[in-house]
């Protein structure tokens, strides 16, 4: 136990516990989304973030040609590259995330209602995308090459505000309210919320399921495909099992603040982020994920629906 | 379709006839014999496996490529880095009668496959298997009298990693990272021992489970250390000392040989890994020799990795052996416990076994400087 290191750099841990929680959280939503619908684990999705964090560094450097020792861009040509990036980012994971739901989840739907073949489908499905992605670069990680400078722009308490953390907090949110107005506003978020609410009602009431779950899914590996972007941009490497660790992590993220509730997830992932930090800095880095589990234990002990409650109701997303 | 498949059936029976006529010539000209590899070849582990046995396989290639009067085959035992995995693995490659030596690549898989290998004879020269406790006769993994290893092992590492990461730093201040794998968790607590009261604090990331090194960086700025050791693998090293950098860290970064890999530099960044140290009981092809590092990246379209240049001189010593006509098991053996034994490696170095199946002499413990982002030889540690 060494509460020091918390006093003496409290704002640099809140600061950059944050900035991994935004991470977190936009994972998170890939699960939350596909739970809130079709009340399903979709452990695939730890992948798509995998499939896009390779996306992103690919687009730099054979889009781009860019080699992990390219000098890092300014103004205009930092921007596009970086769009493109996160671009391409998205687009995968979005592409993966519906072929997943066509392949492995859309017939066990239609042919039978037990749940458990789907979960079984969808680690499955997982652990076939991370062997191929790991025969595929000989279980050797990839780097990025740094296009943005991580600039100090300000310190605030000793706290180093840099520009690619400040990027990924800035983006997430816009993200995040971009999808809340979308889920809650628009024709296709109000069929996404009926069939959370009523599966089989929205049915008869002529909803198209199929085209309200492709979308669901589509919408959570776009948001997977961001936090894969952002993911690289800060830390700039990647390896086949990220997959596993970021995605248990985003996953507990969900389940923290209410699984199938999107506010749930923000608030989670953002929990999460600090917790980690805090526990790493007092307890030693091996007790990281020992904490988050004990909190989250605690937390489903009095809130068996996490902080925010289940489900993507209208009321509560 | 029909017709392709039974176009391409055809071409298969014609290869498969003409491959069997082809063996059938061979064996009646000249004998074939095995040597095992038996190591981490798929799961987590698999770089270090695949790095290995790409230098078992390319000094097979040039050894076959001389038409001896004795060919030589691989035999692939993929124990995935697992001790318990080891034993079954290692009783297999007993089994096989042409199998007249084996190199293991691991420690924990090594000691378990131990019974197998002492019940046949079959002589082991390793690679990369450090734990110190297989040259040790007072252990009950005591590996004569068929065990020996062209590296030093884990106890030399410990001292020459500390003495190496002080060095020319003035009252150091250190704080040590491990991973919390089996190596990291050796290496440092010799470290530790060896820094005496140098040693400030210490933190433990599992091995690629953390992106984010921030907490443990917050702790080595409020620890004021001027001097960090990590000593786990290279992908975990990289990511960690990038992160240290950009937070402004100024102090020595130093690491053992599971950080000696060709892509550390490339994945920490060209400005993060400038100065960075590192040792190791090995010799990085690119260094030991340009000349068979051109051909393996010709042969596999890949850098060679942290053991590959071990692997292929244990492979040679091998072919020594069985170019002195040493082709069964108990030949072999006695070849390599006889006093006269020696062989001079990719780096020039001659290298002669103790009756423990250590290496003679002081052992060879070799120290890196990170320099222009390659990772240049700076010396004996």
């Amino acid at each position: 136990m060494d509460f020091s290191v918390l006093t003496d750099q409290f704002a640099s841990l809140t600061f950059d516990g944050i900035a991994l929680g935004f991470i977190y959280v936009l994972i998170a939503l890939g699960y939350t989304m596909v739970y809130g619908v079709l009340r399903l684990i979709n452990f695939a999705n730890s992948e798509v973030f995998m499939l896009g964090s390779f996306a992103t560094i690919l687009v730099a450097t054979k889009l781009f040609n860019h080699t992990i020792e390219s000098d890092p861009l300014t103004g205009f040509k930092l921007v596009y590259t970086m769009t493109a990036m996160l671009v391409g980012a998205m687009i995968v994971s979005g592409v993966a995330s519906v072929i997943i739901e066509i392949v492995a989840y859309r017939r066990l739907r239609s042919r039978t209602s037990n749940r458990l073949t789907s979960l079984i489908s969808a680690i499955g499905v997982s652990i076939v995308l991370a062997e191929a992605v790991r025969m595929a670069t000989s279980s050797a990680p990839m780097g990025s090459p740094r296009l943005l400078d991580k600039t100090i722009l300000a310190t605030v308490w000793g706290a180093d505000i840099r520009v690619d953390t400040l990027l990924v907090i800035v983006f997430a949110i816009i993200l995040l309210i971009v999808l809340d107005l979308f889920v809650n506003k628009s024709r296709l978020g109000m069929g996404i919320r009926a069939v959370s609410m009523d599966y089989d009602t929205s049915r008869l009431m002529g909803i198209n399921l199929n085209k309200i779950i492709s979308t669901t899914f589509l919408i959570g590996g776009l948001g997977t495909g961001a936090a894969s972007f952002f993911y690289i941009t800060v830390y700039e490497m990647t390896r086949f099992s990220i997959g596993f660790e970021l995605g248990l992590a985003a996953f507990t993220a969900a389940v923290l603040g209410g699984i199938g509730n999107i506010r749930g997830a923000f608030a989670g992932g953002i929990a999460l982020g600090l917790i980690e930090m805090y526990a790493s800095a007092v307890l030693g880095t091996q007790w990281r994920s020992i904490t988050a589990f004990v909190i989250l234990i605690l937390v489903l002990l009095f809130k068996p629906n996490g902080i925010f409650g289940e489900s993507l109701q209208q009321a509560r997303v | 379709m029909n017709k392709k498949i039974k176009a391409s059936a055809a071409i298969v029976a014609a290869l498969a006839l003409s491959l069997g006529a082809f063996a059938a010539n061979t064996a009646s000209a000249a004998t074939t014999v095995k040597i095992a590899y038996q190591g981490p070849l798929t799961g987590p582990e698999a770089q270090t496996g695949t790095d290995s046995i790409r230098g078992v396989k390319l000094a097979i290639k040039i050894y076959n490529a001389t038409n001896p009067a004795v060919k030589v085959e691989i035999f692939e035992g993929d124990d995935q880095g697992d001790d318990a995995q080891g034993g079954t693995v290692g009783a297999g490659i007993a089994a096989d009668d042409a199998v007249i030596g084996v190199l293991t690549a691991y420690s924990g898989p090594t000691i378990a496959a131990l019974p197998s290998y002492k019940a046949k004879g079959i002589a082991i020269v390793s690679p990369s298997a450090t734990r110190a406790s297989l040259t040790d006769p007072t252990s009950k993994d005591y590996g004569n009298p068929v065990f020996h290893r062209i590296v030093s092992n884990d106890d030399l590492q410990g001292p020459a990693l500390a003495r190496v990461a002080t060095n020319g730093v003035k009252d150091p201040t250190v704080f040590v990272v491990d991973d919390q794998s089996s190596y990291s968790v050796g290496l440092t607590k010799a470290v530790k021992l060896a820094l005496g009261t140098a040693f400030q604090a210490g933190d433990s990331a599992a091995k690629g489970a953390v992106s984010d090194f921030s907490a443990t960086i917050a702790k080595i700025k409020k620890e004021k250390a001027n001097v960090v050791i990590y000593t786990g693998y290279y992908a975990d090293g990289a990511k960690f000392l990038k992160q240290l950098r950009d937070k402004g860290y100024k102090g020595v970064y130093a690491a053992g040989d599971g950080v000696l890999n060709s892509q550390f530099p490339k994945l920490a960044g060209k400005k993060q890994s400038e100065g960075a140290r590192l040792t190791a009981p090995t010799v990085p092809l690119e260094v030991a020799s340009p000349k068979i590092t051109a051909m393996f990246k010709k042969d596999f379209k890949a850098d060679p990795g942290v053991y590959t240049t071990e692997a292929f001189d244990a492979t040679n010593i091998f072919l020594q052996g069985i170019k002195a006509g040493k082709t069964t098991r108990a030949d072999m053996l006695a070849y390599l416990n006889s006093a006269s034994f020696s062989y001079k490696n990719t780096a020039g170095i001659t290298i002669k076994f103790q009756e423990s199946g250590d290496l003679s002499g002081s052992g060879l413990m070799n120290q890196f400087v990170v320099k222009g982002g390659t990772i240049k030889l700076n010396g004996k540690a």
